[in-house]
């Protein structure tokens, strides 16, 4: 019988793909603006303050930025991650690490979707 | 010094008719010579699912309400969380760098009928994408527009 991973192989390679393609894209222009830029004070507070925040991220493209700019990352993260724990000698291990790097992708999509609909 | 690798990681899945050596691994691994890049690369997967668990703690923080999204921008002020976005960005570049490199390499010679284009409009086109979508999407989110 297949592994289950094995199956679920195509869908966790597009997520890798799409996490380093477009996870990369959306994460530079929020790592500059939210994690840089406006603690430095280089960018006003205003510029993000909550009902302006509300206003964007409530928006239906908002909601769908939001949502790849959280769950892509995760998932190239975690398939990078089983990957460098293979490369350092993890393989025998990998049958239990995988499922719970991929639990971990998973738990965090949900919780992204959940995040984005409440806003 | 090299050593054996997991004897299982590259075996087929029926046995050859022909005896092979066990995998081992490169010499230079982890850190010397091209297997420095390599292993950079894996390691920010790290990176990533930090970034992407600091981006749903954000919105989710936004969801909660005014005083929560306003400790989210309090806290990303400290010291230790600029350097770390300060390292994510130069992550974040050395990611899109490395993996636009060998993007277009990676393209199949055709799919059906269609072939990609060539490989610099390939290039070209993901940087433009990459450096376009970050200076509208960093206009927006300063307030520049909306």
């Amino acid at each position: 019988m297949k592994h289950p991973l094995l199956k679920l192989e195509p869908l966790i390679w597009l997520l890798f793909g799409q996490g380093i393609l477009l996870g990369t894209i959306l994460l530079t222009p929020w790592v500059l603006i939210v994690g840089l830029a406006i603690p430095l004070g280089i960018v006003p507070t205003d510029a993000l303050s909550y009902e302006r925040a509300i206003m964007l991220g409530s928006h239906i493209v908002g909601r769908l930025v939001l949502l790849g700019l959280i769950v892509l990352p995760l998932w190239k993260g975690v398939h990078h991650m089983r990957h460098t724990f293979i490369d350092f000698g993890g393989a025998e291990r990998d049958a239990l690490v995988a499922p719970l790097l991929y639990l971990l992708a998973t738990i965090g999509s949900v919780l992204a979707l959940v995040a984005v609909v409440r806003l | 010094m090299s050593r054996n690798a997991h004897p299982h990681a590259m075996a087929p899945s029926k046995p050859g008719r022909t005896r092979t050596a066990p995998p081992q691994l490169p010499d230079q691994f982890p850190f010397g010579g091209r297997y420095l890049a390599y292993t950079l690369f894996d390691l920010t997967g790290i990176l990533y699912v930090v970034l992407g668990l600091l981006a749903l703690c954000a919105v989710w923080s936004l969801g909660s309400g005014e005083a929560d999204w306003n400790a989210v921008l309090e806290r990303n002020r400290n010291l230790f969380s600029v350097g770390f976005h300060g390292i994510a960005l130069v992550g974040l570049i050395f990611v899109g760098i490395r993996f636009f490199g060998f993007f277009p390499k990676a393209q199949p010679p055709h799919v059906g009928p269609l072939k990609p284009p060539p490989k610099p409009v390939i290039l070209v086109g993901l940087y433009a994408l990459w450096i376009g979508v970050t200076v509208c999407l960093s206009i927006v989110l300063a307030g520049g527009v909306f």
